[in-house]
């Protein structure tokens, strides 16, 4: 349950690179961000699954030390962290990302130590299984949202905005027109939004189970402090 | 700056946690401090909402322990952490100039955080000098690590912005639904009383909660107008 | 028995029939499904290898092939707990797929199986999954073809009756609720069947066309996957790998799918999903006369946007109006009757040609050109079902295949309406359709399209709205449907979309589970006892 947040999963995904290796791929992103290679990110924008997502490659010694009394790191690779926030389960994502855009991945994975390449599925779906890390506490502002739903909802905000303030002193047949050319302006818009349809059985049941727990501890003591306030005094 | 796509910002930040356990308290088997930061993350889920709600401008975010990295098997060589680390990863809305708004997104978080953040840092290394919020955000810089792509798939609005968006374009829905035919002038009437209701420039109200997960208890409006300018809503509420 | 430019070579008389024909298209208008509990493994397996004697297999028909067409057909299908009963070692049934092993009604959350889907409602014989067991899916081209295949199979049943037992509990359309099984015919007009369904549209038309199957390279037009090319044509079009619909061949991964060791069990064979839907053809009915004279194009293109396709199976975003779309299908009469009309030889194959060419618009088509969905409706049921590439959004080459996200989302369909329509203006009653869908991986196939496409919207840009037709809608406070869909005008004309609110479950679950579909191979395998994974 932990990741996910409605309609967002958070994944994390943790994987080593040879450190000269992880030099020139730290290029390599470079590259990818210049907006005029940012065609490589173009099958992320369409597949329209990210709210956001980021890669930090990590060298041995920028592990952050914080004191002497913290043992520094030896660590033989550099690594490559990996957070995103995806719409579906993990399932559909992983099966997406492989089908849709199989060279952009080999590209941002390039060269990681035992990437299997994004295609064939299994073994890919075995090394993401291999080196995701589960999230602990995971928070959305709009579990009720997709990217989709964030993306349409600005669309809607300002057509709706920019027609007020056109109609307003309009002839009732004017405003009529005008209001059917705002909803054919936005008619890729006018879904609605609720929560998520389940995303794993597991999931579903820890969910309820949690909801059952809520009730029932809600009925023995009201009073009872929010969960968790201050290390101290939970015990 | 990799650390940000437009106005939205990824702080990604790693920090290390002490080494050795708790005190043991009578009856109670002691916890490392890295379990003891699991178990205290662990339990926020079991409240009806989280505290990062309360943390203005967070898109999402997430907290998890990371103790240790996963071995690809020979012939690559075994890897292990020296120390574990409380990974804090949020996606929020910083602004033009990202780092100022790094920053204060930071001190928001105290501000209306600070029992979380202490209760959950409190077993991290160099954790025990910071008790103001100027130490927190210096705290967390030192812990962050430089994204080396930050990817906005989304908007990169302030939060206010997006959740009244989500609030209106689920309004505005309903309204194209339950209008659909009217005419000219009672069109018009409807349309501007679906504008008083629905505010669209006001950020602080009609809105969507933070965090909220049903459809039941989305909308809020901290300031109503009084009643007597309240128009009769559209449309039953769901 | 390969398909030209593929080298893959299947032995299609190892495969079952129902996996690659749709016996409707044969004319097998008529079918019987029956299930059965083991309750001894022995017996089962003597039950099992008998079946595995009379099983249809694929192996072609009539001209130049050695089979002739028989009166019925016969398939044998088994669910995880009937493979546990006939004994299948615990290591084997580790390997097949989780969601299988789970169960349909396990799996109902995901499904939407929910309200009046729920398996409280479903037919007796189907809410004790435990003891469903095997599956035998008979269909014959006359109602005397039926009866004796029944026949035979009642007769292996007594054979075998110290550990087979047929399930009751079917209900049947004159209200019993205890038949011995499923009946399913085609729905006929002036006594002839029509690939017609309960609400009135032609079905069956749309199937995937994969590598090996023999088929007629034509069918390759709309039933494989999108090229980047024009959709109209040959070239907008390549066939499907094997390995979505058989296990032990190559998928569209470019590897062999996840199948049950060992290898001989899972080779040739495939998953299947039954479902048993209701269909409320009064609400359906309703709904479309009472929102069909408020909406512009009226009830016949109110139906047609709803499932993509015209009543008569015309499709909408190909024949945007109900006149060109009639047009349309009195020139294909036409063509097919002057075949008919024709006397053998060169003129004869012209004709031919000519009702082949108009045939293929029946699917030979995309929404490349229909991106916003003025013609054919984003949310219709067979675009959300199918997307054909559009899921690209028109931002050419942002994925490496057009047809990613489509392509390993395919499932054939298989089935018939059951039941009859006494009263259109009434829920209630026995209609609907027996609902197959087989492919080799139910989870990324059937239950995502089922969860993601049918009851939600997000891959199509459309929030949390759902599939019109087949949707699981709920219910408002109020106690009216709460289902929406958007019909989208022509962009910058300034109309606006037609928005139809208040839609209420037009289909409903009556029952079902999730089956295996073995070889002839794997059948002898379990009948003989001899499934050993090491
Ligand atoms: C009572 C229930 C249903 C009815 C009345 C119905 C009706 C139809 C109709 C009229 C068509 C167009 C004819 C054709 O293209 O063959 C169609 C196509 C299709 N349906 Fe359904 N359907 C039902 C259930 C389902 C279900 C449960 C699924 C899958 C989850 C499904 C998936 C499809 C697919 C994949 C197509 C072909 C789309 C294409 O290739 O273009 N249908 N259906």
């Amino acid at each position: 349950m932990p990741n996910i947040a409605g309609k967002a999963f958070a994944m994390n995904l943790i994987t080593p690179i040879e450190r000269w290796q992880a030099a020139f791929n730290k290029i390599q992103f470079w590259a990818i961000r210049q907006p005029i290679l940012s065609f490589s990110l173009r099958g992320l924008v369409t597949l329209s699954m990210i709210h956001y997502a980021r890669w930090a490659i990590v060298q041995p010694t920028e592990w952050p030390r914080l004191d002497e009394s913290q043992p520094k790191e030896k660590l033989h690779y550099a690594y490559q962290l990996f957070f995103s926030n995806f719409n579906g389960s993990w399932a559909q994502y992983v099966d997406s990302f492989s089908v849709a855009i199989p060279s952009g991945l080999n590209l941002l994975w390039f060269r990681n130590v035992g990437w299997p390449k994004a295609v064939p599925e299994q073994p890919f779906h075995r090394y993401v299984e291999h080196n995701e890390v589960w999230t602990s506490h995971y928070y959305s502002a709009y579990p009720m949202a997709a990217s989709n739903d964030v993306k349409s909802a600005q669309r809607v905000k300002q057509a709706l905005t920019s027609f007020a303030s056109r109609t307003k002193d309009m002839e009732a047949a004017a405003f009529e027109q005008a209001y059917n050319e705002l909803l054919n302006e936005l008619q890729a818009d006018l879904s609605q939004m609720a929560p998520t349809p389940i995303v794993s059985l597991a999931n579903a049941a820890v969910e309820e189970r949690m909801r059952q727990d809520a009730e029932a501890g809600d009925e023995q003591d009201s009073g009872r402090a929010p969960a968790m306030m201050g290390g101290s005094h939970a015990e | 700056m990799p650390n940000e796509a437009g106005r939205a910002y990824g702080l990604t930040a790693l920090c290390p946690i002490k080494h050795g356990a708790e005190a043991p308290q009578p009856g109670k088997p002691a916890r490392s401090f890295a379990a003891r930061t699991r178990d205290l993350l662990q339990d926020l889920n079991e409240a009806a909402e989280s505290p990062m709600a309360c943390v203005p401008n967070t898109y999402l975010c997430r907290f998890l322990v990371l103790d240790n990295v996963a071995y690809q098997g020979d012939p690559a060589k075994l890897d292990r952490l020296r120390s574990s680390y409380l990974v804090f990863v949020a996606d929020l809305h910083a602004g033009k100039k990202s780092e100022e708004g790094l920053r204060r997104y930071l001190e928001g978080m105290w501000e209306h955080a600070e029992p979380t953040v202490r209760s959950l840092w409190e077993h991290c290394v160099g954790f025990d000098t910071v008790s103001s919020s100027d130490a927190f955000v210096r705290y967390v810089k030192r812990c962050q690590v430089e994204n080396t792509l930050y990817f906005n798939g989304s908007t990169d609005e302030p939060l206010a912005e997006q959740l009244k968006n989500l609030y209106l374009k689920q309004e505005f829905s309903r309204f194209a639904f339950e209008h659909q035919g009217k005419k000219g002038a009672e069109l018009q009437a409807a349309f501007g009383q679906f504008l008083t209701r629905t505010r669209p420039h006001d950020l602080s109200g009609p809105t969507w909660k933070p965090g909220a997960r049903t459809l039941d208890d989305a909308v809020i409006d901290p300031n109503p107008p009084p009643q007597y300018l309240r128009s009769v809503p559209t449309g039953a509420s769901r | 028995m390969s398909t030209p430019g593929s080298p893959v070579t299947l032995d299609l008389h190892d495969i079952q029939g129902n996996i690659v024909k749709a016996y409707s298209r044969y004319d097998y208008s008529h079918a019987r499904y029956v299930l059965f509990e083991i309750t001894d493994g022995q017996a089962g397996r003597g039950f099992i290898a008998t079946l595995a004697e009379r099983v249809t297999t694929s192996a072609p028909w009539g001209r130049g092939s050695t089979e002739e067409r028989p009166e019925s057909t016969l398939n044998v299908a088994l669910t995880f707990a009937g493979l546990r009963m006939l004994g299948l070692p615990q290591a084997s049934l580790l390997t097949f797929s989780p969601e299988f092993a789970t169960g349909m009604r396990g799996r109902g959350a995901i499904l939407g199986d929910d309200g009046p889907s729920g398996p409280e409602r479903w037919d007796p014989v189907w809410r004790k999954p435990h003891r469903i067991h095997v599956l035998i899916t008979i269909n014959g081209v006359s109602r005397d073809a039926i009866e004796t295949a029944y026949a035979f199979v009642t007769d292996i049943t007594g054979r075998y009756r110290a550990g087979v037992r047929c399930l009751t509990g079917h209900r049947d359309p004159e209200g019993r609720n205890d038949m011995p099984y499923q009946a399913a015919s085609a729905i006929e007009i002036d006594g002839k069947p029509t690939p017609k369904e309960h609400f009135g549209y032609t079905d069956g038309i749309g199937n995937p066309y994969f590598k090996g199957t023999g088929e007629h390279p034509e069918n390759v037009l709309g039933g494989g996957k999108v090229t980047r090319r024009d959709a109209t044509t040959r070239a907008g079009w390549e066939p499907l790998e094997t390995g979505e619909f058989l296990l032990g061949y190559k998928d569209e991964a470019q590897e062999f799918p996840e199948a049950p060791m060992p290898p001989l069990l899972g080779r040739n064979g495939t998953y299947m999903v039954y479902r048993k839907l209701h269909q409320n053809v009064g609400s359906f009915n309703r709904y479309l006369d009472a929102v069909g004279t408020e909406y512009p194009g009226g009830k016949e293109a109110l139906a047609a946007k709803f499932a993509g396709r015209w009543r008569n199976g015309a499709p909408v975003t190909t024949f945007p109006t109900e006149a060109e779309a009639e047009a349309f299908a009195q020139q294909w009469m036409a063509a097919k009757l002057k075949i008919q009309q024709t006397p053998k030889g060169p003129a004869r194959e012209e004709a031919k040609a000519a009702f082949a060419q108009l045939n293929a618009k029946f699917v030979a088509f995309d929404y490349s050109k229909d991106l916003p969905g003025a013609g054919c409706p984003v949310g219709a049921h067979i675009r959300r079902t199918n997307p054909r590439g559009s899921l690209e959004f028109g931002e050419a080459f942002a994925f490496d295949t057009r047809g990613a996200l489509t392509n390993r989302r395919r499932i054939l369909r298989r089935g018939l309406p059951y039941g009859s329509v006494v009263d259109p203006q009434d829920d209630t009653g026995e209609h609907g359709i027996v609902f197959m869908a087989l492919g080799a991986n139910i989870r990324r196939q059937f239950e995502f399209v089922q969860q993601q496409w049918v009851n939600y919207g997000n891959d199509f840009r459309l929030g949390n709205d759902r599939d019109p037709i087949i949707g699981n809608h709920g219910t408002t406070p109020e106690g009216k449907g709460d289902g929406r869909m958007t019909i989208e005008a022509e962009p910058g004309g300034g109309r606006p979309p037609f928005l139809c609110g208040g839609m209420p479950r037009f289909v409903e679950t009556r029952g079902g589970e999730y089956f295996f579909v073995p070889s002839i191979t794997a059948l002898r395998l379990i009948g003989e006892g001899m499934v050993d994974p090491t």
